[in-house]
């Protein structure tokens, strides 16, 4: 099954005027690996026409690209007041 | 005067055991959440062990939003066509029924709804931005530009702790840490469930795999049964993700997924929800100062947790976490001291429980678990044993020493390296 499919699954509450990780592309294009690709498990993070793409609306906010990203390009900050994913299984 | 005798930020299981210990025990208590309803951003595997629950909530296995109580626990190997498993069902944990399969969304919020009734103040939907400080001891927590000031500050923000690490009283994690856990409930009937896997209304099963069948990384499965779904997930280091740098952890589930001793037993169901979590996995390594001037740090932000490969625990070190914290936050209040001194009672009751006795008992299992044969050669030795004992193929029979040496051979395994192994297992494990 299509990850992106699996994410359709879970419930979220987006928060559109703020995006609680932040990332600096200009880090980003010098990342000698760019392992967050591989790590986050919601894939916010791709490679799109050799540039590295983040995407926050999908965060499952785990945290994992906190640690994944040791070249200081990675912002994490928790989402405002009850935004962001909603588990109803957990 | 403060505001509180004490805030706790997390309503998780550490946090609410905190804010029930100490709200029963006459304290002011604020227990703030990020999400509404309270710990709707928490995920586990789903095995609750309850016995220090109990000691906080007596009537726990009758009032709380459980699963199914574990009467069939199973430990298993995957390789690419096999599965090799013990289970073990036992009248005993039928008899006892303390371990619980639970879905956090459901059993938080009546964690949390106890600490209400307990007398703690709950907010949801508030998130901490950043700890109040003053002369070096943290007062209380800020949020949009208000300070709410308390004596004790009780950090229960789970394994990701932004604001520990902000506030200067933990480093950021590292790889060696953590693993990632990525999970999926998979909805199924109960009937289903109850036929599948040989269970009565209530009883369930859990089981916790080695998955042999990944070449380059040591990743553990787990596949528990709900009252209507199932939860599975794998647990992959952050330290061999990284090594092997060419597996998307989301791809990692699926794998498990399509295992042939797996995809049977999920077939007809549908995915339900899917989530990630990262799990402490550093061992005493990685617990932080758990007190200071003022504050105390509980459950996973501690790095509480255990896992040997086979088991894997957190939430009951997080309530006992939580309740000791509590403990000392009250006593604390009777000697009216809240500074690192007083507090320090907290980590040394943390001495005399499981806690941080099974972290130092266990000091050196990452030796055991970071061994990359444990999760691949062995699984595939234990392979082929059995299909030399069990499978007739028409060939002359050899004797188990015989299998032995030549499975090894087979595997280009040595005997040393095997009996370092094997000695490395027995001494940690």
């Amino acid at each position: 099954m299509d990850i992106k499919e699996r994410l359709g699954k879970t419930k979220y509450d987006v928060d559109k005027s703020y995006a609680h990780i932040t990332v600096d592309e200009s880090i980003c294009e010098k990342c000698p690996h760019h392992f967050c690709v591989m790590a986050c498990p919601a894939q916010c993070y791709t490679i799109q026409d050799g540039k590295l793409n983040f995407q926050y609306e999908d965060c499952v906010e785990c945290g994992t690209c906190s640690i994944a990203c040791d070249q200081g390009s990675v912002k994490w900050t928790f989402p405002k007041a009850g935004k962001g994913v909603i588990y109803k299984y957990g | 005067m403060p505001d509180y005798d004490a805030i706790v930020v997390g309503a998780g299981n550490a946090g609410s055991a905190a804010a029930i210990t100490m709200a029963s025990k006459g304290l002011s208590v604020l227990l703030v959440d990020r999400s509404d309803p309270p710990g709707a951003k928490n995920l586990s595997g789903g095995v609750l062990w309850g016995n220090d629950l109990a000691q906080i909530l007596p009537k726990w296995q009758n009032e709380a939003p459980l699963e199914r109580f574990i009467q069939d626990k199973k430990i298993g190997f995957l390789t690419d066509k096999s599965s090799i498993i013990i289970d073990f069902k036992t009248k005993i944990f039928e008899d006892n029924k303390v371990g619980h399969t639970v879905l956090r969304s459901k059993f938080d919020p009546w964690l949390a709804k106890k600490a209400k009734e307990a007398g703690a103040v709950v907010i949801p939907g508030i998130t901490v931005e950043s700890l109040a400080k003053k002369d070096g001891k943290i007062i209380g927590v800020e949020e949009s530009g208000d300070v709410i000031t308390a004596d004790v500050v009780i950090l229960a923000e789970g394994i990701n702790p932004r604001l520990s690490i902000e506030a200067g009283l933990r480093e950021p994690l590292q790889d060696w840490e953590v693993s990632v856990g990525v999970k999926e409930i998979i909805k199924l009937s109960p009937q289903k469930i109850e036929d599948r896997f040989n269970l009565t209304p209530n009883s369930g099963m859990a089981s916790e795999y080695i998955m042999g069948n990944l070449e380059e990384l040591n990743v553990g499965a787990f596949f528990y049964t709900n009252k209507d779904s199932i939860s599975l997930g794998i647990v992959a280091p952050m330290e061999q993700l990284r090594e092997n740098g060419i597996t998307h952890t989301y791809d990692i589930i699926e794998q498990f997924k399509e295992h042939p001793s797996i995809a049977p037993l999920i077939e007809g169901g549908t995915v339900a929800e899917y989530g990630a979590h990262m799990i402490p996995e550093g061992g005493l390594g990685m617990v932080p100062k758990l007190y200071g001037d003022g504050y105390m740090i509980v459950g996973d932000a501690a790095g509480f947790g255990f896992s040997n490969g086979l088991v894997l625990q957190g939430m009951n070190y997080a309530f006992l976490s939580g309740i000791l914290a509590g403990e000392t936050a009250a006593e604390a209040k009777g000697r009216n001291n809240f500074s690192s001194d007083s507090l320090a009672l907290y980590r040394q009751k943390l001495e005399k429980t499981y806690v941080l006795k099974d972290l130092k008992t266990f000091k050196d299992i990452r030796k055991v678990t970071g061994n990359r044969s444990m999760y691949t050669t062995y699984p595939k030795m234990l392979e082929s044993i059995l299909l030399e004992m069990l499978w007739e193929r028409g060939q002359p029979k050899k004797k188990i020493r015989e299998i032995l040496g030549s499975c090894a051979a087979d595997l280009n395994v040595g005997k040393l390296k095997t009996a370092t192994d094997f000695y490395y297992m027995y001494r940690r494990m």
